[in-house]
């Protein structure tokens, strides 16, 4: 009985010390649930990475595994985001060609949006009393979760919990998107897709691009530009405050 | 495809190169973006092996912040007792937001008719 099961926890020991344990899970989790999402019509609620998120944490709780030791193997993955980032420059290119006459009307846009999406989650957050963590993760979330990682680390909060918090956003805007814009009257495409870009990023492109092409272009031209402003902005204006 | 992969890692180092000399603020890869923004406009083209790798990105952002939220499970219990917090402010921001930069373009898009 014995000599059987050892072989089988000597494996188990190898796999899960190796990054290869982590990469599986990982890889698996996100497959199944972007075949789910496919297969519900690409309906925003039923989210790969919230799923995947969701499937991953409860493996590593259940076989108690350490997350430092998870994120050494998955590390591999994260990495790419960096790369992922520098390929945003593909569909901000592709969109530049119906930027034209819009860049200043886009900007200012851009700019007071993202100072709403901020000053209401930083302020709703520390009103409420959440933590110190908390409060500066909400800084970054309306940005593309690459790029709001990034911006993260540049003013000392949990990337993290930025990460979870951008999913999130860009969750609740590709769900609630439509019936705020129906709510306000807007009906053409270019601003209905600005609008989603700026408040949902990757998601809400998803979407954007689902309903209308034209949408599509712009939220992914104003998912970009966000990012970029943010990137070079936030820091700026965080040190700012702080000091 | 891994040509196209190539090009997105030069221009990444290359800004992660000036962000350590020279903009200690911007992250690397925004930089990188910029770089290869500029590139493109000036060749006027994307390249096919580029365009096929920066669309599979696109199409899969989400995989690459899966190791990071995952870490999630380290701040539950902090998350738990600011549910209320956490939940309102991400609801109503992302509201606001969206409602804010709409407003604000359908404003502009008006004042450019009227003109």
């Amino acid at each position: 009985m014995m000599n059987e099961r050892l072989p089988i926890a000597e494996i188990w020991v190898y796999l899960s010390g190796s990054p290869l344990f982590a990469l599986i899970l990982t890889l698996a989790t996100y497959q199944l649930g972007y075949t789910l999402y496919v297969k519900a019509n690409r309906n925003p609620i039923v989210n790969p990475v919230a799923i995947s998120v969701l499937l991953a944490t409860f493996c590593i709780y259940a076989i108690d595994m350490p997350y430092q030791k998870y994120f050494e193997g998955a590390q591999f993955v994260h990495f790419l985001l960096g790369t992922a980032t520098v390929a945003l420059a593909v569909p901000i290119y592709r969109g530049c060609s119906s930027l034209k006459g819009k860049l200043v009307p886009m900007t200012l846009a851009l700019l007071i949006g993202s100072a709403v999406s901020i000053g209401s989650a930083v302020g709703i957050a520390s009103m409420l009393g959440a933590g110190d963590n908390i409060v500066g993760s909400m800084y970054a979330k309306s940005v593309t979760a690459p790029i709001a990682m990034g911006i993260a680390e540049r003013i000392h909060v949990s990337p993290t919990l930025t990460a979870v918090f951008t999913v999130a956003t860009g969750m609740l805007g590709a769900i609630l998107a439509p019936f705020i814009m129906n709510f306000l009257r807007i009906k053409p495409w270019w601003i209905r897709g600005t609008a989603i870009g700026v408040g949902a990023h990757g998601l809400g492109i998803t979407r954007a691009f689902s309903v209308n092409e034209e949408a599509g272009t712009y939220a992914s031209m104003a998912m970009g530009l966000n990012g970029v402003l943010s990137a070079v902005l936030l820091p700026v204006v965080v040190n700012y405050l702080r000091s | 495809m891994i040509n196209g992969l190539v090009q997105l890692l030069v221009w990444q180092g290359l800004g992660e190169l000036v962000s350590i000399l020279l903009l200690p603020n911007i992250p690397g890869p925004v930089l990188g973006l910029l770089f290869l923004l500029a590139f493109l406009l000036i060749k006027g083209e994307v390249n096919q092996p580029l365009g096929m790798v920066a669309d599979s990105f696109r199409q899969h952002l989400g995989l690459l912040f899966v190791p990071a939220s995952v870490g999630v499970i380290l701040f539950l219990p902090d998350l738990k007792t600011h549910a209320l917090a956490v939940t309102a402010a991400l609801l109503i921001s992302v509201v606001l937001t969206i409602a804010t930069t709409a407003l604000v373009l359908k404003f502009f898009a008006k004042r450019t008719h009227d003109e």
